[in-house]
């Protein structure tokens, strides 16, 4: 038996919902981000079984932008949380709360 | 090469960003304001050299990746007159602010870049990139004053949810690709009508909504959007107000009547529901703000939701409507928003009381702030005016056919009248306001910022008094859309 | 039974013979350890093993901030490289825009070298 599109879905699914369940319950901020990081990969895979499955290549084109441009944005990401960090002293998303009401 | 003509005016832009930040390296601060001003007067150049576009219907480039309409020459025009604006403030404000100035120029540069490729994107790949190179440049632009604890904190927090809404874009891209094995937009909507009944295709195009509902800041994505309008430096924050919006409008405007004209009936309901949502909550949070940032970034909301409700009538004057209406929201925000960044600059504060006396200090602040306050709240004869006026006049039309606009026009008619409560709160500080005991000598605006003061005002009142030269230019850019 | 579930009863016995061993395996290691070396815990035992030396100092040393902005630099310059592999896979047959496009990339990359370079961000001291 060889796993087909909706075998791949699955998984892929599952890592996005394990994703979205880390961002909205951990909170470290660099694991929150790694869980984003996580929800992308979950598009990743999607987009190369369905391209295995259209028969065509534009899916794995889109991969690749994906890839650079997540790149892109855990420099920034990377960058801004270790400015915070040198701050605050801390990762954590109850020390964002210096604007309330 | 053809190609590269077509691409002609994000070519420039981009190039213009990467030579601001070349020669800024080996510059001496006293030219850094020259680099400024020479950067404006290219996007002036630039913004000249787009008349030249005469497209023919849709022109279309790099394999369809690329397209060029009157529709998205209307956007450009608009994106590059945000981005004089942007950067003719931040050169005014540039030495509150502490180093990179030439970094934040090209920045700027790079995400007016991006969101003039998001008014031509044709295919789900350019769109992702397009809309990425926005977002990825406004994190670094919010937290730019990397000292300031409330500009990392808003940066962090618009990384976050904007990486979220990344994610959920990018799977529903991916859900559309499988769905129908195409990115391109032209095959996307030749597709046959078996195709587009696929669940798969729905729950990607929701997810595609979120997206953009993220940039547009709409309820329910709309949580970012107080934070990082009172932590970003006010000239990110004008350019977040306007320009990151459009990019969100023009992208749903194209995807919703261009690519896949399925989703006009499916997501009329969603679209009704979160243009009165937005409203509701823009308006209803907005009353207790003493901070007038945040208090713009509720307003952006609310904007949000008039906006959207011109979408939402999927008619020609609908969508005509919204395109004035963000004409006129463009040059009041960038007034509101001179006038903020002036304001913090001598008192370091932007809540209420600062304002106290401000029309004895700077009679010409008061005036900016005054105009863009009153447009705001959709006084005639000013700019905001007329676009509520049209708006509601679309919907007024449409409920003809669906009365859930009934409803929908009156959430928005309560939206204003709230709304002058607290938009005229603002002009009472300015003029009645009891100062405290800060010194109230009288505040001196540098010319650049005098020059774009004056020019937003003479704008939106030009905007109110004569709109139908705007709302033509509209109504081309709706037409090349394929709306009637 | 069919030839196909056959083949999965062979698998479901791999898998018990592969649960099973080690786990013998590992109860006869535990039974040798308790009878004939039992624990015997002590200050000179819990500490890190640094190849015979005294051991110096916390494993959690700060690092300086220059190792991130390093690291940050690497990685873009490390996944832009992506896009030359199918560029090099598919040389041969591609038109001279495509080389063009791909020199124009990575002249965009000199300039962010050049600008990491002149900002100092290379200087290690």
């Amino acid at each position: 038996m060889t796993p087909g599109l909706e075998h791949y879905l699955v998984v892929s699914l599952l890592l996005f919902a394990l994703g979205l369940l880390g961002v909205i319950i951990r909170r470290n901020l660099l694991v929150i981000y790694m869980s984003l990081e996580m929800m992308l990969n979950a598009a990743n895979l999607a987009l190369v079984a369905f391209s295995r499955f259209n028969n065509n290549l534009n899916g794995q084109v889109m991969v690749f932008f994906i890839i650079t441009v997540a790149a892109a944005e855990v420099a920034v990401g990377l960058a801004l949380i270790v400015a915070l960090y040198r701050q605050r002293q801390s990762a954590h998303v109850e020390d964002l709360a210096t604007m309330k009401l | 090469m053809n190609d590269l003509v077509l691409m002609g005016l994000e070519g420039a832009v981009l190039v213009t960003g990467l030579a601001v930040l070349l020669l800024d390296l080996w510059i001496t601060p006293d030219q850094r304001r020259l680099l400024g001003f020479g950067a404006i007067a290219t996007l002036g150049v630039i913004f000249c050299a787009s008349f030249a576009y005469l497209p023919d219907g849709t022109q279309y480039a790099f394999g369809g990746m690329y397209a060029l309409d009157e529709f998205a020459l209307y956007f450009k025009r608009f994106f590059l007159i945000a981005g004089m604006f942007v950067l003719l403030l931040s050169v005014g404000t540039s030495h509150a602010e502490e180093g990179g100035q030439g970094e934040y120029l090209s920045l700027s540069l790079f995400a007016l870049a991006g969101m003039m490729f998001c008014a031509s994107a044709a295919n789900l790949a350019l769109l992702f990139v397009s809309l990425e190179l926005v977002t990825v440049t406004f994190y670094v632009l919010v937290g730019f004053q990397r000292r300031r604890l409330a500009s990392l904190e808003a940066a962090i927090k618009y990384l976050i949810i904007g990486a979220l809404s990344s994610a959920f874009l990018v799977y529903g891209i991916a859900l559309i690709y499988g769905a129908t094995g195409t990115l391109d937009f032209r095959q996307l909507a030749s597709l046959p009508a078996a195709v587009m009944e696929s669940r798969i295709l729905w729950l990607g195009a929701l997810f595609l909504f979120v997206g953009l509902g993220f940039k547009m800041a709409a309820v329910p994505f709309q949580i970012w959007a107080p934070d990082v309008y009172q932590g970003a430096p006010p000239s990110t924050t004008a350019f977040l107000a306007v320009g990151s919006k459009a990019a969100g409008f023009v992208l749903l405007l194209r995807v919703l009547h261009q690519t896949l004209p399925v989703l006009e009936t499916r997501w009329l309901h969603l679209l009704m529901g979160v243009a009165g949502l937005s409203i509701a909550y823009g308006v209803l949070c907005a009353i207790p703000q003493r901070s007038l940032k945040r208090l713009l970034g509720y307003s952006s909301i609310a904007n949000a939701g008039y906006l959207l409700i011109g979408v939402a009538t999927l008619s020609a004057a609908g969508a005509t409507a919204a395109l004035y209406y963000l004409a006129g929201y463009l040059y009041t925000v960038l007034a509101a928003f001179i006038v903020i960044a002036v304001v913090l600059q001598h008192t370091g504060r932007d809540d209420f009381d600062s304002l106290a006396g401000l029309h004895q200090r700077s009679p010409l602040l008061a005036a900016g702030l005054t105009f863009a306050m009153v447009s705001l709240a959709g006084i005639p004869p000013l700019a905001g005016f007329f676009g509520k006026f049209l708006v509601l006049k679309a919907a007024l039309a449409a409920g003809a056919e669906h009365p859930g606009f009934y409803w929908l026009l009156g959430i928005a008619v309560v939206g204003v009248v709230i709304s002058l409560y607290y938009y005229f709160g603002v002009v009472r500080a300015v003029y009645w306001g009891t100062p405290g005991e800060q010194p109230a000598g009288p505040i001196r605006v540098e010319w650049p910022l005098q020059v774009a003061l004056y020019l937003a005002m003479v704008a939106i009142l030009w905007l109110g008094v004569m709109p139908n030269q705007i709302t033509n230019l509209a109504e081309l850019a709706v037409k090349s859309l394929g709306l009637r | 039974m069919t030839e196909q579930t056959q083949s999965y009863l062979f698998l479901a016995v791999l898998l018990g013979v592969a649960v099973a061993f080690p786990l013998v395996m590992l109860g006869l290691a535990r039974l040798w350890a308790t009878v004939y070396s039992p624990a015997k815990p002590g200050p000179a035992k819990a500490a890190p093993y640094e190849c015979g030396l005294e051991s110096t100092g916390d494993a959690w040393v700060q690092l300086r901030s220059g190792y991130y902005l390093y690291a940050i630099v690497f990685l873009i310059f490390d996944v832009e490289a992506l896009f030359l592999l199918p560029f090099a896979v598919a040389f041969t047959s591609l038109p001279v825009g495509a080389f063009v496009a791909i020199l124009v990339f990575l002249l965009l990359l000199v300039e962010g070298l050049v600008w990491a370079w002149q900002k100092g961000v290379l200087e290690w001291n």
